[in-house]
């Protein structure tokens, strides 16, 4: 008997590349799927440490433990025993265990390849096609994110636009929570969240010897190495900073409320923030600084003016994927295309030569950005992935029960 | 085996107990460093076409076919008619001809590929030279190659070749990637 209903549980299956980005897509939909749909689902990870940098309370090292009521598993060893759940979602293509696809071939379980995001036109002729295995009777389906109604749309939590818009009544509880009072409205607020990248000092030495007073929250991660650097060149020489110069020693073990200020730039360094606390940082801030998927489909839903930066390809890839995604994020606003490709472009090449003015020319712009944001936003709320994704295992359930309708009869 | 990234339009995959002839493969890079393979396929014993997706890196089992040196004769519509030296005729369908229906000329030699003994697709030199029948006049000065502009070649397919080339000229096309290569 083929089930044409919801699948009641899912395995996740997460191979942690570097970062947190595909464990973040991959946790937020285990929750999403779990306190909104009533799915019980295993998200098995291979690299418990990075997880438990997102979900601060897991234990690192529990082979299985329940965070947030999903069962969260260390991907390891054999799979001998494990029953595959009705819904199987391999993220980014990671390889499931062997004998685990052996043990699929028994329930022909709905199997989903849940893949990058991606702006680029070929993704709607790609979205939803079926990957037939070549030995064994079954078909993963590859499923893509996106941004048009082709695609399978963006992870959106039911209540997450409700609570960005009630945010403002409690940014300065958000603001104390790092020690600070509330900025004035002469503070531009910006959220700093990125790889490395040549053309920061330049950039901060531009926010510094600016006419704005400017406020940087970076939370720790990789770019944070390249900021204290700036600081500790600024304190070399001489340049007055309110907080003493680091060490090098220092740097893995800072904690919340380490800033310096040089200038009209302060800069606040935060502790990892863990993903559920993330929307506030880019809901309190004016523009953010994203880089890779999930932080940057996180900074389209706070409906702020925002700079990505993409992960970076060997082959240089990644270009046309800004681009495509540039192209369609100003399809609605052209006049403000050109100063936004201009200066994520400078921020993506680690261009030090152009950056600081494509910076002046792109914050000009700031309030028809904000208000661009908020349209975007609101397109995009519209093609929601969970619960699209689960439609879509629906529909497979009716095309499986259809086929076996037809052939006996 | 083969990784998916490696199957070209012609080639005839295993899938489950069905050989499946590839109509199209077109190769994208996704996210990561990762890539797909996006193939559209039909099946030689049940003839359903279906478009399908893999991992570049997907092993899949080719199945090594027969082939035999022939020579194209006439289309017969649906049916492209190919003839060994020995005068046997070898018919085609337009639909498993993939990119080769944009390069067969009368005469032209090519390798008919075979499934069980049934003609099912053809392969081409890798490299063939065709005549430019219209282009848009050469951008004066532009002589790197790196500049791009259209050029239709005989039988009408048309391809993006250096700016530089001019109607009458003759190309070289890689007929596995459909790019023009240089002028002959």
């Amino acid at each position: 008997m083929i089930n044409t209903s919801l699948p009641k549980n899912c395995d996740i299956f997460c191979n942690v590349i570097d970062n947190y980005g595909d464990i973040g897509v991959c946790w937020r939909l285990a929750r999403q799927f779990t306190h909104e749909y009533g799915l019980s689902v295993r998200l098995w990870v291979d690299d418990l440490s990075s997880f438990v940098k997102l979900c601060p309370d897991a234990m690192d090292g529990a082979a299985r433990q329940f965070c947030r009521d999903v069962e969260v598993c260390t991907w390891q060893g054999d799979f001998d025993g494990i029953i595959p759940a009705e819904l199987v979602i391999e993220a980014f293509g990671c390889r499931l265990p062997e004998n685990y696809v052996e043990a699929m071939v028994e329930r022909l379980p709905i199997w989903i390849n849940l893949e990058y995001l991606s702006a680029e036109a070929w993704v709607e002729g790609c979205h939803e096609l079926p990957s037939p295995h070549p030995t064994l009777p079954l078909v993963k389906y590859f499923y893509f994110p996106g941004f048009t109604p082709k695609t399978g749309g963006l992870l959106l939590e039911q209540d997450l636009i409700a609570r960005r818009d009630d945010f403002p009544n409690h940014a300065a509880t958000f603001w104390q929570s790092i020690g600070r009072e509330t900025p004035d409205e002469n503070t531009l607020t910006i959220s700093l969240f990125g790889y490395e990248n040549a053309a920061l000092s330049t950039l901060l030495a531009a926010w510094a010897n600016g006419e704005q007073r400017i406020m940087c929250l970076v939370p720790e991660g990789r770019i944070l190495p390249q900021v204290i650097e700036y600081f500790d060149v600024c304190h070399n020489e001489g340049t007055h900073l309110i907080a003493p110069k680091p060490k090098n020693s220092q740097i893995n073990s800072y904690q919340q409320n380490r800033q310096w200020q040089h200038g009209n730039l302060t800069v606040q360094v935060l502790s990892f923030v863990p993903q559920e606390e993330y929307d506030d940082l880019l809901w309190a801030c004016d523009v953010n600084f994203v880089r890779g998927e999930d932080s940057c489909v996180r900074a389209q839903w706070a409906a702020k003016p925002f700079v990505w930066q993409i992960y970076p390809q060997d082959d240089g890839a990644h270009w046309a994927k800004l681009d495509a995604f540039l192209t369609l994020y100003h399809a609605d606003a052209p006049e403000l295309a050109a100063t936004t490709r201009a200066f994520w472009q400078a921020w993506n090449m680690g261009d030090a030569t152009t950056i600081a003015q494509a910076w002046k020319n792109f914050i000009a712009t700031r309030e028809p950005m904000r208000q661009h944001a908020q349209h975007w936003a609101q397109h995009l709320s519209r093609n929601n992935l969970a619960l699209n994704l689960l439609d879509f295992c629906q529909k497979i359930g009716r095309i499986r029960a259809f086929k076996i309708v037809e052939s006996s009869s | 085996m083969k990784i998916a990234q490696e199957i070209r339009p012609g080639n005839v995959i295993m899938i489950g107990a069905e050989p499946m002839i590839v109509l199209k493969a077109e190769y994208t890079r996704s996210g990561r460093n990762g890539s797909v393979v996006k193939m559209k396929m039909k099946g030689l014993l049940t003839p359903t076409a279906q478009e399908t997706v893999f991992r570049a890196d997907d092993k899949l089992d080719q199945v090594i076919l027969d082939r035999k040196e022939c020579t194209y004769s006439y289309f017969a519509d649906p049916m492209y008619v190919f003839m060994d030296d020995e005068y046997n005729q070898y018919e085609i369908e337009a639909e498993n001809m993939g990119d080769s229906i944009n390069y067969v000329e009368d005469g032209m030699a090519c390798e008919v590929v075979f499934y069980n003994e049934k003609a099912i697709s053809v392969e081409l030199p890798n490299t063939i030279v065709r005549e430019v029948i219209y282009t848009e006049p050469a951008v004066r000065g532009d002589t790197s190659g790196k500049v791009m502009k259209p050029a239709k070649i005989n039988g009408g397919y048309e391809l993006p070749v250096a700016a530089f080339i001019e109607i009458g000229d003759k190309i070289e096309i890689d007929t596995r990637t459909n790019e023009y290569k240089r002028r002959a």
